[in-house]
């Protein structure tokens, strides 16, 4: 787990996030959630994603793992700790493939680097905490 | 570091080679097995230790009992026995670790027999050669021999028990060897010699041929309880493989539902908590959105249907004589025109003046379904500035050839051994079309096996794809053999 004032809050600016999921009515779902309170920007796969994150650094990324291909969320996870540049976004694993294969969905650098796993199906609030404890608590619509 | 990969799978369960064959005879009643023959060969060297402590025990009282020549002799023939049992013993033992070698075992039971044997010979000579007390004993070995060794070496044996008797008495009374005295004081005259050697010749073959076809009904049976084990193990496995893959395809399956079920689920929360007004626009799109995944819940639902209906061999197939293939090829062109007008690819048809291509029987929705499939994947999956989808019918004496070829977006190269496993989508088809359920190609591979044929997939990426699905034209399916139905 990374310390927890490790996320970078924009006073003056709402916080970005990026959505990473091949599932575009999903991504549109979780955008609507999310932008009551911050920027929100999809991707529908994990080349989008770091093409999105190079063009304009997001404050948070919230990955699906299996897109194009199986384990392209952990991919561009371990891409983005790899790269000086993004080492410090954090990271959100949005996924249901822990059902399918059993997968060991818990915050551990060696294994996948992220900040949290949650899994799909979500419910709005509990996607909210998960992400005001990440990036604080954004910048309401009217302000 | 921690493994990257979290797939288990379960390790394959070799069977235990815990018996051989005889290579040049593999089911006759030679046949032993490795480990038993080991055993047997323990209780043989066993068995020795009580010989060496009756040779040692007639060394030592004979004299007192007035016996003659059991002195020194008896004691040289114990030492010797004991020698020879601590060299097999040993060489057991160091086998023992291992796998036995059938060949090795069955090798070291004739040199077993062997050395016994000339063991014992050298035991009658010195107590009375014809006359000795100790012949019955050479009996006895031919019958333990039988039942470890294989039965025409044992014959072989015999053969050579006989003439070894016949030459010992022979050179014990022309004198060449000494003659030692019967220990039991029994008659060594030629006559009681030649009886000796009679009685010998039918008692060693004799004894060989009643131990034979007592143990060579143990041993079929042994034979046939290990392959009916072996056979057993065997189908254990392929079930255990079977539920495996059952296992995984349902969690594949349950995946693939849970999925699109989810993000419903989250849609309908977002309108529900009123993060999005449904009749705003943006709510109405996710309203569209959610509902072309219930759309794509539906469809996976039907096409996982249509498979296992396929895989489960319907009894009930609605099987028909006489299905022309150039039939329900035109009959899909008809109604894919408008699809293929819409994604501007031409259709080219090959397969109308190429002569008819009638199946014998077949189940005709199951045959469109199939080259339906296939035909909309070539359109669907063209470039978007078009292109050509060309249907093409070759027709043999027994077979009949369909190749569907396009000229569109292609296969990844990595991806052309799983395209017709369930649930594979190549990422650039998923691009191209969003929707779809993974099961479509795996269903056509379904149906033409089915109907006793196989299909195959050419592609390069960017460069197109080739489907060739070849059917035999006789082909009589197992529920019509099955049923009784009239087959000419």
């Amino acid at each position: 787990m990374r310390p927890a004032g490790g996320f970078r809050q924009r006073t003056m600016k709402r916080p970005l996030i990026l959505i990473a999921d091949d599932d575009a009515v999903f991504a549109a779902s979780v955008a609507s959630i999310l932008r009551m309170r911050y920027r929100v920007r999809t991707a529908v796969n994990g080349t989008e994603a770091l093409a999105e994150v190079e063009n304009d650094p997001p404050d948070l990324v919230i990955l699906d793992v299996m897109m194009d291909h199986m384990s392209e969320g952990f991919d561009v996870a371990r891409k983005l700790r790899t790269d000086p540049a993004t080492a410090l976004i954090p990271i959100i694993i949005l996924t249901g493939v822990d059902r399918v294969y059993n997968l060991r969905m818990e915050v551990d650098e060696s294994w996948v680097p992220a900040d949290l796993y949650l899994e799909k199906p979500i419910a709005p609030d509990e996607l909210l905490q998960a992400v005001e404890s990440l990036v604080g608590p954004g910048v309401p619509d009217d302000e | 570091m921690k493994s990257s990969s979290r797939f288990r799978g379960a390790a394959a369960h070799p069977v235990p080679s815990t018996a051989a064959q005889d290579p040049a005879h593999p089911n006759r009643f030679s046949f032993i097995f490795a480990s038993e023959l080991r055993e047997r060969l323990f209780w043989f060297c066993n068995l020795r230790w009580i010989a060496v402590a009756g040779l040692a025990v007639a060394w030592f009282i004979g004299p007192s009992l007035g016996l003659p020549s059991t002195r020194p002799s008896l004691l040289e023939v114990a030492v010797l026995v004991a020698a020879y049992n601590l060299v097999f013993v040993a060489l057991l033992r160091l086998r023992s670790g291992s796998t036995p070698a059938y060949h090795w075992l069955r090798t070291s039971a004739i040199l077993q027999m062997v050395t016994d044997l000339s063991a014992l010979f050298l035991t009658v000579h010195y107590t009375g050669g014809c006359a000795s007390p100790a012949l019955p004993f050479v009996v006895f070995h031919m019958a333990i021999g039988t039942i470890m060794i294989a039965t025409r070496i044992m014959y072989v044996l015999a053969a050579a028990v006989c003439c070894s008797a016949a030459g010992l008495f022979v050179l014990e009374h022309v004198e060449i060897l000494e003659r030692h005295p019967s220990v039991t004081g029994g008659s060594t005259s030629v006559m009681s010699c030649v009886l000796s050697t009679a009685l010998l010749v039918i008692l060693v073959f004799g004894v060989v041929y009643l131990t034979d076809s007592v143990t060579s009904q143990f041993k079929l049976r042994n034979l046939e309880l290990y392959q009916t084990t072996t056979e057993l193990r065997r189908s254990l496995e392929e079930r255990d493989l079977v539920e495996r893959r059952k296992s995984h395809y349902m969690r594949i399956s349950a995946h693939q539902l849970r999925s699109p079920l989810g993000t419903i689920k989250t849609s309908i929360q977002v309108l529900l908590d009123g993060y999005l007004d449904p009749g705003s626009d943006e709510g109405r799109r996710l309203l569209v959105g959610t509902a072309s995944r219930v759309d794509s819940l539906l469809a996976i639902v039907n096409d996982l249907l249509e498979l296992a209906k396929m895989r489960e061999g319907r009894v009930k197939a609605p099987w028909a004589r006489n299905v022309s293939i150039n039939q329900i090829l035109a009959d899909i062109f008809d109604a894919a025109d408008p699809l293929a007008r819409d994604a501007d690819v031409e259709l080219v048809p090959h397969f109308i003046h190429e002569g008819a291509a009638v199946l014998d029987w077949a189940v005709p929705p199951d045959l469109v379904y199939a080259f339906e499939n296939l035909i909309h994947n070539a359109i669907k999956y063209s470039k978007p500035d078009g292109g050509t989808v060309t249907v093409a019918l070759g027709i043999d004496r027994s077979h009949a050839t369909v190749v569907v070829a396009d000229d569109g977006i292609g296969v990844p190269g990595d991806l052309l051994d799983d395209v017709f496993l369930e649930f594979v989508r190549a990422p650039n088809a998923k691009h191209m079309e969003a929707e779809g359920t993974g099961l479509g190609l795996s269903i056509v591979r379904e149906a033409v096996q089915m109907h006793g044929g196989k299909v195959s997939l050419e592609s390069a990426e960017g460069m197109g794809t080739t489907v060739t699905v070849v059917l035999p034209l006789h082909y009589v399916p197992p529920e019509v053999t099955d049923s009784g139905a009239a087959v000419d």
